[in-house]
């Protein structure tokens, strides 16, 4: 009996192990099917380096490079955002405040990611928005900065518990080695404790920006949707995750825009691929050492 | 006979509750001090109380004064009293960088050295002062994290050497090393005594004997006698020193 449950145990284990991988595989394939199908039709490198998204104009234009460049843009002013603050804020949770004070600012972190986007954005357009409008003297505050600061918002969450982790677990004998060498608090920290914990703090960060490229609701509500190549970080943009929002449901099915959104989607999934495959590439760099 | 250290009515707590009970000790210019006792007796917090490593916990607190060449060391900065108290723990702390990083770690932050060749010369003479230059000149740049428990001990050793301290605090150097090992961290630390005062907590009596000086012996918080290592183990005044230190008690 013992022996039959242990078997059928081990089953269902490897199941659920193999069946994450087999849809991933079948997600893949799928958007790679559409946008073979698409491309097919339509010239790629036209795709990826059209400025233009006309989808109902005669000819249709699928140029995606405004797309790219918007999620490009707010994601980068995402991170040049939360990417100190997080690692400073996961710094001060766990290495200057006292035990009692470090689980309350964690918990309320933590919460944090727990926010709804839609409520983010909600925020972001109601408060940020008319403020950006006038501390920069914009026509609209609907620009990629207002996107990039509530995306920073949330990807904070993900990268301060990461990061504050990592820190945590560095030895209290490497911090205590070098201070009994004389090294004043901040060196110790920034040479031990950030150097110690850089692979964590990697892996927190790329998870961050994970969670920043395939945000859709936010940037959707607060960053304009405005398909043009901007000139600047105030001015209103599109990324590739609001535009197959907003008009999958409008698409028919099988036609040349509903592959189209599907060929966007593939680009997404290739870049969001690469970053996880770089932080991998970087983590291994550092557990070897 | 120049008093290094000087302690005067030291008592410490944590948490309030006191664990050291108004110390009066000198350390000699030069001198290996052992201190003994039972686990639980003082010791390490006594020495943690010489460069101020018990301020880092926020539960410690202390009444007393402790004077380095005359000076109170609660009037100079941490960082300068630790750079002329160098501490040596009992599990090796080696930071994770290379041999080589190790050691110019500290005297590159303190503005000791600048220049590559000096840089050299001080890893040369601070691993061959910790007798491990024979084992490792070859291999500076791997990792001080893979080599043994006794390596990495004594490259602890290199690395308060090259900040060249004025006295070196040994928290039971040798609890996690093997016979052989323990022979060579002793033999280091009497070649150190020439131009290093050294404060030593041992757990193991027979250490004591055979390096040190003058011998301590705590228990619970209080020093219970001081004097020459010869006279101590051979006919000690107190009752509980004989029994701690022929193994009837502790």
């Amino acid at each position: 009996m013992r022996r039959i449950i242990d078997t059928i145990i081990e089953k269902v284990i490897f199941s659920c192990g193999t069946l994450s991988v087999i849809f991933v595989i079948l997600i893949f394939s799928f958007l790679f099917m559409e946008s073979f199908a698409f491309f097919k039709d339509f010239d790629i490198t036209k795709f990826v380096t059209g400025r233009y998204w006309y989808p109902d104009s005669e000819p249709a234009l699928f140029g995606i490079l405004s797309l790219i460049v918007g999620s490009f843009l707010v994601t980068l002013g995402a991170c040049l955002i939360a990417v100190p603050v997080s690692i400073m804020t996961a710094l001060y949770i766990s290495e200057v405040v006292s035990k009692s004070v470090r689980d309350v600012l964690k918990s309320l972190v933590e919460l944090m990611a727990a926010i709804p986007s839609v409520v983010i954005g909600f925020i972001g357009m109601i408060v940020l928005v008319p403020c950006v409008r006038k501390l920069f003297n914009v026509p609209t505050g609907l620009t990629a900065f207002s996107g990039s600061v509530m995306l920073a918002f949330m990807a904070m969450p993900t990268m301060v518990t990461i990061s504050e982790d990592a820190i945590h677990s560095v030895p209290w004998q490497y911090k205590e080695g070098a201070l009994a060498l004389g090294a004043t608090k901040w060196q110790t920290m920034r040479r031990i404790v950030l150097k110690t914990a850089r692979p964590g703090i990697m892996a927190a960060i790329m998870l961050g920006i994970g969670r920043v490229v395939g945000e859709t609701m936010t940037v959707m509500m607060i960053t304009g949707n405005s398909s043009r190549i901007p000139h600047s970080i105030f001015e209103p943009v599109r990324t590739m995750t609001a535009v197959i929002a907003a008009e999958m449901g409008e698409t028919v099915k099988g036609s040349m825009h509903y592959k189209a959104l599907f060929s966007i989607g593939l680009v997404l999934f290739l870049i969001t691929f690469l970053i996880n495959f770089v932080a991998d590439l970087f983590l291994g760099k550092n557990k070897n050492k | 006979m120049v008093d290094k250290i000087k302690v005067d009515n030291l008592s410490c707590y944590y948490n309030r509750k006191c664990v050291l009970e108004s110390l009066n000790i000198n350390v000699i210019q030069n001198e290996i001090l052992s201190i003994i006792g039972p686990s639980n007796s003082g010791k390490t917090t006594f020495l943690r109380a010489l460069n101020r490593m018990n301020d880092l916990d926020l539960t410690y607190s202390r009444r007393g004064e402790v004077y380095l060449d005359g000076g109170s060391i609660f009037d100079i900065s941490m960082e300068d009293l630790r750079r002329r108290i160098g501490m040596l723990f009992a599990m090796p702390t080696p930071l994770p960088m290379t041999i080589y990083e190790n050691i110019v770690y500290a005297p590159k932050r303190l503005g000791l050295i600048s220049k590559k060749s000096e840089q050299d010369a001080l890893v040369e003479r601070a691993l061959k002062d910790a007798s491990l230059w024979d084992e490792v000149k070859d291999r500076l740049k791997s990792s001080a994290m893979k080599m043994s428990g006794g390596q990495q001990q004594r490259l602890c050793i290199a690395r308060i050497l090259a900040i060249n301290p004025e006295v070196i605090l040994f928290d039971e150097p040798c609890s996690g090393l093997d016979p052989i090992s323990t022979v060579k961290v002793e033999e280091s630390m009497i070649g150190l005594k020439q131009k290093y005062t050294i404060v030593l907590v041992t757990n193991n009596v027979k250490q004591a004997s055979r390096v040190s000086d003058r011998t301590v012996f705590f228990f619970m918080g209080k020093i219970v006698e001081i004097g020459t290592t010869d006279k101590l183990f051979v006919s000690p005044k107190e009752k509980q020193t004989e029994d701690y230190i022929t193994g009837r008690f502790g």
